[in-house]
């Protein structure tokens, strides 16, 4: 590890920022001037870096409002925070250097009513027009109460839309036909032909991170369960990990073991039902159920496990809140040897029909130079070839023991994905069993005070990397901010979409398997 | 005269109180494909029969064509169900039975259904008939090339005189080309009912949508009449292929036992072509939508071959 920090130290020579030091292991902080900012930014950009994430906090030190940049590059385990601390309300935007910070930045400007000079969308993100116009919940001077709506005078979001002779637009959503979430969709079609496409999330906000702020760590892990239905493991231990890192409270053995066992399950769950989503918007149901049973018995071994079949009410800070008994693992590891022959005959079924494989091959393809650029994780990334995992790249828990492969594909579209998804089940499932082989005996939580402090963390959630800043003042949660990997991949879709046809969209989005509440904080 | 009253009524009652079952069967059996249990074998009754109890809201943008087009589809359907024989063919009788005029009534149909698509301005009404009326035009030649031929074979257009010489023993010995043409048939039955791989009728995905799209829009009474007509259009084609390719059992006089012995027949030869329906539509993934005139082709020439075999054969 201080090696690591000495090689990251040394390849950032010649960048005009402040190193401050390293924390918790693996967050290397770094002061940026405001007047050498841009400057630093794109020397960063030059130099590799990928933003993955971008936040604020107000009152963090003695300036008013404090921006922090959190970069990832190649190579190394450790990242780079960039500190830069507010004189105003005002900053220079990044957006032209890193096009992902687009998002954030709008994301800060309705969270803090900061204003970013240089991105030229000045539309609101995830505060709708009903919003009041000064309204920003998540300043400190904001109080949870009853806010007047402003339906009478609201302003239209405008879309950016292409028009000319023989384009049209399509509206689709927020209202959809299935039973799934609520988001916008609006097409510029020439004929079938998508020539461009706009999203608009942020229908279901339900104000996580501010409902985080004054809470204890503890009732916390809770919220943290419930940012998006299928991510519970996955966002419950991001948060415990980072409480458990600024309290320096490692978990036993044991209980990092099941964490591992409970995050790989949901990976297998998550990826089942995106196989099967993928089979059903090509029309081919006979494809899909074999998948859809294989999830439901995996769903009732989640249950056998944890009691709970989506893994909730487990994780606790410093381990877990109840052991898993010899007998749910002996069962876990029968069931494993069939599931694992099921899962190859189900896959047998749709990799043997050519008309499935023709809809799959070569729809939606992501191109490989938009992969940094908009930080696009997790399987839609690897499905364009990036050995991009952060069990790897940044190793928590048990990973940095296992032995484990990153599946890649090559071209990007849907069939990649649907590869790269069906390799990773198999792996999740050798990390479960050589996992549940070594399992070790002993107590399941460690007790210690919580210390205050922050800290980052990262994990590999099935939709890909996960990061989450904790922050804790007196005991309590002072600020607690989450990026799940949708936020960063559903910017993707607009660019997938390009050049398709509109009846191949939902297999699109299927295949990215994109979380609507994950996003919508 | 009498002979007619009573096969008008008879093979329209027929055709409306089939239907809904043959839509059923081929639903259990896709469920059965999947691994699924399935619906009953009679639940699409009980829906129709839910749906025309219910209300229809109709939108208030839209003009007296959505509020006509379940009358017109449930009237052409009717009108057309007279021209395919079901269960017995009236002797001696060409008042019905045209071709030509049993195909515009369906084509009337779809024409006022893609209207009715458009009528009410919404999104996914206006890409579902977009997307018919296309694919209608690829297809319109198609199955006019198709029936053409049938008339070509048996050298008339009336399809009471078709059934007559089909239900003769030996029919496939000595017109063995009927059989290509029946492949072609069978493409025309999947395409114009909205099936795998042309277009999926158990989707919620609007964006993929053909024939759901157009009638998206149709709510209570008005889409039990829809889905009524497009389980009856459904019946009638499947009737041609059934009473041309299998007339074991299909009666030319009207008597009380052989019409109770065509009605089994009837049911038993179409429950056994729905069933090869579901597993068809279970083996195979939606086409692309741009691939869908290739199928057509494969249609349209064998038709045209046969006509080819025909004259020159």
């Amino acid at each position: 590890m201080q090696n690591q920090e000495k090689e990251l130290r040394e390849f950032l020579k010649g960048v005009p920022i402040r190193l401050i030091g390293c924390e918790n292991g693996n967050e290397l902080y770094a002061n940026a001037d405001e007047a050498s900012f841009p400057t630093s930014m794109k020397l960063l950009n030059g130099k590799g870096f990928t933003l993955i994430s971008m936040f604020c906090e107000e009152k963090f030190n003695s300036s008013r409002f404090t921006l922090f940049y959190v970069f990832e590059r190649e190579l190394f385990d450790d990242v780079l925070v960039v500190v830069r601390n507010l004189k105003s309300k005002k900053a220079a935007s990044v957006m032209q250097i890193f096009p992902s910070a687009s998002w954030y930045e709008r994301e800060i400007m309705d969270g803090f009513g900061i204003e970013f000079e240089g991105n030229p969308d000045k539309r609101r993100l995830f505060l709708h027009e009903h919003f009041p116009r000064d309204f920003h919940p998540l300043l400190k001077s904001f109080r949870n109460s009853h806010i007047k709506s402003n339906n009478g005078n609201k302003a239209e979001y405008m879309f950016k839309e292409i028009s000319g002779e023989g384009v049209y637009q399509i509206p689709v959503g927020p209202v959809h036909a299935g039973i799934i979430e609520p988001g916008h969709f609006r097409f510029s079609v020439i004929g079938e032909t998508i020539y461009n496409l706009e999203i608009r999330m942020f229908y279901k906000h339900r104000g996580i991170e501010k409902l985080a702020e004054g809470k204890t760590p503890e009732y916390c892990v809770r919220i943290a369960e419930s940012i998006s239905g299928d991510e519970t493991a996955a966002n419950a231990a991001a948060f415990c990990m980072a409480v458990e890192k600024i309290s320096s409270r490692t978990p036993p053995m044991r209980a990092l073991q099941l964490r591992t066992i409970f995050l790989e399950m949901e990976r297998i769950y998550s990826h089942l039902g995106d196989l099967a989503g993928m089979a059903v918007d090509v029309a081919f149901p006979v494809g899909a159920s074999p998948f859809f049973i294989l999830r439901e018995k995996i769903l009732r071994e989640n249950e056998q496990l944890t009691g709970s079949r989506f893994m909730k009410g487990i994780m606790a800070i410093g381990g877990l809140r109840k052991d898993v008994s010899e007998k749910a693992i002996k069962n876990l590891r029968k069931f494993l040897d069939a599931f694992e022959h099921e899962f190859e005959k189900a896959l047998d079924v749709v990799y043997s029909s050519p008309s499935a494989i023709d809809r799959l091959e070569t729809t939606g393809a992501i191109k490989n130079e938009i992969v940094r650029p908009l930080n696009i994780t997790g399987p839609a990334a690897r499905a364009c070839g990036f050995q991009k995992d952060t069990r790897k790249n940044h190793p928590y828990g048990t990973y940095s023991g296992l032995k484990f492969n990153i599946h890649t594909s090559e071209n990007g579209d849907v069939m990649s994905r649907f590869n790269v998804k069906a390799g990773e089940i198999m792996e999740s499932v050798r990390i479960i069993r050589n996992t549940a082989q070594n399992l070790q005996k002993g107590p399941i939580l460690s007790k210690a005070r919580i210390r205050d402090g922050h800290c980052l963390s990262l994990v590999e959630s099935p939709r890909g990397q996960s990061l989450h800043w904790a922050h804790i003042k007196h005991g309590l949660v002072y600020r607690y901010k989450i990026r799940t990997a949708s936020f960063c991949n559903w910017q993707s879709i607009e660019h997938a979409v390009m050049g398709n046809i509109v009846p191949d969209f939902p297999l699109i989005n299927k295949s990215l398997n994109l979380s609507y509440a994950g996003t919508d904080l | 005269m009498n002979e007619l009253l009573i096969y008008s009524v008879l093979n329209i009652l027929a055709v409306i109180l089939i239907s809904p079952f043959f839509m059923g069967v081929i639903k259990k059996i896709k469920a059965w494909c999947q691994g699924r249990e399935g619906q009953p074998l009679l639940q699409q009754y009980y829906n129709l029969i839910k749906l025309l109890r219910k209300e229809s809201v109709v939108s208030s943008t839209s003009s007296w064509i959505t509020r006509a087009t379940p009358y017109v589809n449930v009237a052409a359907l009717i009108t057309a169900a007279l021209f395919v024989p079901v269960l017995f063919v009236p002797s001696g009788s060409t008042l019905f039975g045209n071709l030509i005029l049993m195909l515009y009534l369906l084509a009337l149909a779809k024409f006022f259904m893609a209207l009715a698509g458009l009528d009410a301005g919404s999104t996914f009404g206006g890409m579902g008939s977009s997307r018919e009326m296309a694919f209608s035009a690829i297809l319109e030649p198609v199955i006019i090339i198709i029936f053409l031929a049938l008339a070509f074979m048996f050298k008339t257009p009336n399809l009471f005189e078709i059934f007559r010489q089909a239900s003769a023993v030996g029919i496939l010995y000595a017109k063995p080309l009927l059989i290509l043409l029946m492949v072609s048939l069978f493409i025309v039955l999947i395409a114009e009912t909205s099936r795998v791989p042309v277009d999926n009728p158990e989707t919620h995905l609007e964006l993929t949508m053909i024939h759901e799209g157009m009638v998206l829009e149709q709510s209570g009474k008005y889409l039990g009449m829809m889905e009524l007509s497009h389980a009856m259009k459904q019946t009638l084609l499947m009737a041609v292929l059934i009473n041309i390719l299998v007339p074991i059992g299909f009666s030319t006089a009207l008597s009380f036992y052989s019409i109770a012995i065509s009605f089994a027949a009837f049911m038993a030869k179409g429950t056994a072509l729905a069933a090869v329906i579901g597993i068809f539509e279970s083996s195979i993934a939606k086409l692309r939508l741009f691939r869908l005139p290739v199928m057509f082709m494969v249609a349209f020439f064998l038709a045209f071959l046969t006509i080819i075999l025909e004259v020159y054969g």
